[in-house]
């Protein structure tokens, strides 16, 4: 029977035997649903609190230096960063984004007398008050009087009665000075020079997606990574409880049970991972929109090469942990011994503040030539700035990827022989031993 | 013709040698008693046959050839510590050890319907595994190994476990695939099942091959000169026998010179007059063989 027909068998089993367990049903459709019932159980106090800061937030003003000038209620309600605000808008997500992220309406209500305001605050009708005293243009001082329950409201009122001033204070100048003093970087744009000299998009959208395209990528690769080898492990230690294995070694051999499990489980753990995105994409945010509205260069050399990475670095993993999983008497065992593959799976994640420091740096440089992270690490710099990548670290780092994974597969295969027969973990040296032995 | 040869196969675990230096040959279309006391090696040995673990040195020939992977198809094994998949059902579990050996999932699934016949458990095809008997899953996994007609099988104790209604359906199919041609290894410790079924076999004590060959002749071989006879009238008094024990008015029994026939002493008897109703050579039972094997090899 040909070898790859052998693995197509053992392939279509373990697929099968996977999709069709309660668990698994229950992890893959429950999960989108028990996370809308997480986020709405999130939204509820956050729905009030919305709410709430629809009610005008009303503060009382004491203008002893009469800078001000106000002579009825003035009301204030900060906006979006304009980029920001654009991006929504072409989103046509403004009105829900505005509901669920928008700041409080603030009011400003002139009073007579300190008294007064004292008073009203005391009986809550004012938030608190604000009193201008006589030196302030030379000072700069402001008492502020709070109710005793205002929490941390009180910055956002101030930077409100500071917008207050500024308009105030500037009531004089002529109009475009004036605008420039009250808003000086109102539109401002950014570009970002590569080091061939060319210019790209800099805006902070930008400068976000190609952060956030790398870290799907991270994200989606240690989830599947994990789950997978949940799915490898349970089903070892499956057949080893059961005690199928020696039949299962008498009909194919380790590569070929290696390679089928991989295949099988791993494609029901990346279905399970389709199926959540899918869902995700399906109840849309708006994204794509909101992408397109803000003119941003997509990540297209780090797209196309996500696949290929993605698939070898996940036979990678999947052979070193089935194998050393195989080596654990139970699925306890099994995991702890797979868990260094995790965490290793992880690095590149744990160290991302480092490399966003410096995306070409020598650490990126040397992680991006282990096999170990050179997948996430070609990602996330070609993602970055694809020109500062040179080809040569993208041939070297999937090659490396490549070889290791064949070193991997082999290796991971004699470990599955040698866990498979043992009843009880193998000593080191029978490990050693039967290494050295053909597969 | 050979189907099956060990070539001074050596194996060890760390420093226990498990085998040392065992060879012989399995025949076509025969039934090969593989046995030997607990931790002899027969469990190495078939697992160095079925290619999951390795010899340190020697050599298995399979089918005239150097044993390779792509031989497995045409082999069986039935595990002595075994089991299957619990939460699938019969037919799942079935049509997926058909598959891995070269079915197609069509021919599987219609021969676990036959073989589920032919082991009188149609009834529990949609069953999974899990709600079987002891019995049941055993004949299940006798039935999982022989649907796919290997031309080699080996079983490890098959019918243990098994009521004698279900022994004897066991050693029929055993006997069926004798008349098919078919080789069958059983390892087992009933000897009983080794007189009735084995053609020859190989007894393993301590990793060394401590007898081989035919039933009968292995059991010749550890026999006393010694015949049974019943006659009709008095027993002539011939050569070559060394005593004569009375065992009732017309039962003897007759213990030979060391060297003599037993076919030697019977045409003697006939030359001198007596009417032979009965006459046994004593062949001396596998058990005792067994225990005196294991007994010299502990001493």
């Amino acid at each position: 029977m040909n070898r790859w027909r052998k693995v197509s068998v053992i392939a279509t089993f373990e697929f099968l035997t996977a999709v069709k367990r309660p668990g698994y049903l229950i992890a893959t459709f429950g999960m989108p649903v028990f996370m809308v019932l997480y986020a709405g159980v999130v939204a509820i106090p956050a729905y009030f609190a919305t709410q709430s800061a629809k009610e005008p937030s009303v503060w009382g003003v004491v203008d002893t230096a009469g800078v001000l000038g106000l002579t009825d209620s003035v009301s204030v309600r900060p906006g979006l960063p304009e980029e920001v605000a654009k991006a929504i808008r072409m989103s046509g997500q403004e009105q829900a984004v505005q509901n669920a992220f928008m700041s409080e309406n603030f009011v400003f209500k002139p009073m007579a007398a300190e008294a007064e305001a004292r008073q009203a605050t005391a009986a809550h009708t004012l938030k608190g008050y604000f009193v201008v005293p006589p030196d302030y243009l030379t000072g700069g001082l402001i008492d502020v009087y709070l109710q005793d329950a205002t929490g941390i409201a009180f910055d956002d009122s101030r930077d409100a009665f500071a917008d207050i001033i500024r308009e105030q204070l500037t009531a004089r100048v002529a109009a475009p000075g004036r605008d420039r003093i009250l808003h000086p970087l109102k539109d401002a744009r950014r570009f970002r020079v590569t080091r061939g000299g060319e210019l790209s998009d800099g805006s902070d959208a930008a400068g976000i997606v190609k952060l956030v395209f790398p870290l799907v990528f991270m994200v989606l690769f240690l989830m599947s990574v994990l789950m997978t080898s949940g799915f490898l492990m349970q089903g070892t230690a499956t057949e080893k409880e059961n005690k199928v294995v020696e039949v299962l070694l008498a009909s194919a051999n380790p590569d070929e049970i290696l390679w089928g499990k991989l295949a099988g489980l791993g494609g029901a753990g990346l279905l399970q991972i389709a199926v959540w995105l899918l869902i995700l994409m399906v109840s849309g945010l708006g994204v794509v929109p909101m992408l397109l509205a803000t003119d941003i260069k997509m990540p297209w050399a780090a797209l196309a090469m996500a696949v290929p990475l993605f698939l070898v670095a996940f036979l990678f993993y999947g052979s070193l942990m089935l194998g050393t999983g195989s080596l654990g008497s139970n699925m306890r065992e099994a995991q702890q011994l797979a868990m260094v593959w995790s965490l290793t799976a992880a690095l590149p994640m744990i160290m991302m503040m480092a490399l966003i420091s410096a995306p070409h740096g020598t650490v990126a440089r040397v992680m991006t030539l282990v096999p170990f992270s050179a997948a996430p690490l070609v990602i996330f710099r070609a993602s970055t700035d694809a020109a500062s990548l040179a080809w040569w670290e993208v041939v070297a780092g999937f090659s490396i990827l490549v070889v290791s994974t064949w070193f991997a597969i082999r290796i991971g295969a004699r470990l599955f022989r040698i866990g498979l027969v043992s009843a009880s973990r193998p000593k080191l040296s029978e490990i050693l031993k039967q290494a050295r032995l053909r597969v | 013709m050979v189907v099956l040869t060990y070539d001074n196969i050596v194996k060890s675990y760390g420093s226990t040698v498990a085998l040392r230096g065992v060879s012989f040959d399995v025949e076509g279309g025969e039934i090969f008693g593989l046995l030997g006391p607990n931790g002899a090696g027969k469990s190495t040995l078939i697992r160095i046959l079925m290619d999951i673990i390795r010899a340190d040195s020697g050599q298995v020939r399979v089918f005239g050839e150097p044993r390779r992977r792509d031989h497995l198809d045409r082999m069986g094994y039935l595990p002595e510590e075994r089991g299957l998949y619990t939460k699938l059902t019969v037919t799942d579990v079935m049509v997926y050890f058909g598959t891995l050996k070269g079915l197609s999932r069509t021919d599987a699934r219609r021969r676990a319907a036959e073989w589920l016949e032919r082991v009188e458990l149609p009834h529990v095809a949609s069953w999974k595994i899990e709600r079987l008997s002891k019995g049941m899953s055993q004949k299940v996994q006798i039935a999982s190994i022989l649907l796919s007609d290997p031309e080699l099988c080996v079983l490890d104790e098959p019918t243990t476990g098994l009521d004698p209604v279900n022994v004897r359906l066991v050693q029929t199919l055993l006997l069926e695939r004798r008349r098919n041609g078919r080789t069958t290894i059983l390892s087992t410790h009933q000897m009983n099942q080794v007189e009735a079924l084995c053609d020859r076999i190989a007894l393993i004590n301590q990793g060394r091959l401590m007898e081989y060959g035919g039933v009968d002749e292995v059991r010749r071989r550890h026999s006393k000169h010694e015949v049974r006879v019943q006659t009709r009238g008095p027993l002539p008094q011939v050569a070559a026998v060394s005593t004569v024990i009375p065992e009732g008015e017309r039962d003897w029994r007759l213990l030979l010179d060391n060297g003599v026939a037993p076919a030697e002493v019977l045409t003697a008897l006939v030359h001198a007059g007596a009417a032979i109703d009965r006459f046994e050579p004593m062949l001396t039972p596998m058990e005792d063989i067994f225990l005196r094997v294991v007994r010299e090899g502990q001493a």
